[in-house]
């Protein structure tokens, strides 16, 4: 019996300390119990960056889309044994359009006196980008592997892209070419300006 | 077995307020609140640009992390990579800094270079090491996250200290003379406004 009251205070001085504790961390007097076990600032070995490539590019970017969007996998159901898995997460980046002009020739300028006719590429997408920074983890059910989490990356890229197009990213891409370039040309003397874009497949 | 009636009710006495302490420490943790998360936001939204990128580079880093601990240690090491493109910003380009003397010469003064793009692909990211000791949780993907976030943040520091920019002005010049040449202008000067100078 005295053993049973020894058990029973100590557990009761336990839950006393523990809820003490909690609202006192809560209301950040004190660290929280988690902090106590978790490991300090994250940081990065000093590492050079090297450069692979460099390449001469000539693109023009006439419209970027901002999209923030709410990535949810579901319940991913696992083998009998372990628990169900899930990732949510939030995605914020943009999807940028514009025109590769590496590929304008001879013939897609042609002047006469005052006039200019300039035949442009089609709008296209250019650059789809959600940088790690852009990615921010909601809720992680189990265990979900780095190539796991990178797959469901990739695809919040082409949802991003899905929603650009949707959003008639090209069409505005190619009206925005059309006017940028007239008043560039316009600027350099020509009075008829003929600005020629095929339209996005 | 038989205890004292004191005893015994000194023992009730001291459950009944230990019951009490616990019963209202219970209701001051229900009172406290939690931290509430926000909503996230939508934010969708088209905006125009006027930029022309004359130069890419690709470039790769290894991010590693030692979390060593008193109670184990945790190790992880990814390779990555990130394309970075930079060019002149054609917003800033107005009436004056286009001077054209008569229809065959003209001069042009371009903004100063910008890094316009920085990409890092999921696709281009690479897990190459993981391990933590018996005690030690493995890495959350948060974690992993925010580890390639610090790891962005370094190549944006480092590539910014390169050598992109002049090679975008040089290649801006390039583009530039090269289409004017086109248009038929015998004599093309491409001009960089000065750091001190306008804007």
């Amino acid at each position: 019996m005295k053993k049973l009251a020894l058990a029973f205070n100590i557990a009761a001085l336990l839950a006393i300390t523990l809820l003490l504790y909690t609202p006192l961390a809560r209301l950040g007097l004190l660290p929280s119990l988690p902090s106590l076990f978790r490991s300090g600032p994250l940081t990065i070995e000093e590492t050079p960056v090297i450069i692979q490539q460099v390449k001469n590019i000539a693109q023009m970017f006439t419209q970027t889309f901002y999209d923030e969007y709410v990535y949810d996998t579901g319940p991913i159901r696992t083998p009998v044994f372990n628990q169900d898995k899930r990732l949510i997460f939030i995605a914020k980046g943009e999807v940028i359009a514009g025109f590769d002009l590496s590929a304008l020739s001879e013939s897609s300028i042609i002047r006469r006196e005052r006039a200019i006719v300039v035949k442009l590429p089609p709008a296209r997408v250019l650059e789809v980008i959600i940088n790690p920074s852009g990615f921010e983890t909601f809720i992680e059910k189990g265990v979900i592997t780095f190539e796991e989490s990178k797959k469901y990356h990739e695809d919040a890229r082409r949802i991003f892209e899905r929603n650009a197009l949707r959003k008639g990213i090209l069409r505005n891409s190619a009206e925005q070419g059309r006017e940028m370039l007239e008043k560039f040309f316009r600027l350099l003397g020509f009075e008829t300006v003929d600005i020629i874009i095929p339209e996005s497949r | 077995m038989n205890l004292d009636p004191n005893k015994k009710s000194r023992a009730r006495k001291r459950l009944l307020i230990l019951g009490a302490v616990i019963l209202a420490l219970l209701a001051v943790n229900v009172a406290v609140p939690r931290k509430k998360v926000p909503p996230p936001l939508n934010a969708r939204t088209l905006k125009d640009l006027a930029e022309l990128a004359t130069v890419e580079y690709s470039v790769t880093k290894i991010i590693a992390h030692k979390d060593v601990a008193w109670y184990g240690d945790r190790k992880i090491l990814f390779e990555t990579a990130a394309i970075v493109k930079a060019g002149i910003d054609l917003n800033e380009l107005s009436d004056g800094d286009i001077r054209r003397e008569g229809y065959k010469a003209v001069t042009i003064t371009l903004p100063r270079p910008r890094i316009l793009l920085f990409n890092m692909k999921p696709e281009h990211m690479h897990e190459i090491f993981n391990e933590s000791g018996v005690l030690r949780s493995d890495f959350s993907n948060q974690e992993k996250d925010a580890l390639l976030s610090l790891g962005e943040k370094d190549i944006r520091a480092k590539v910014a200290t390169m050598d992109i920019l002049e090679r975008a002005a040089r290649n801006a010049r390039i583009l530039v003379e090269s289409w004017l040449s086109r248009m038929g202008f015998a004599s093309v000067r491409v001009e960089f406004r000065g750091p001190g100078g306008r804007k």
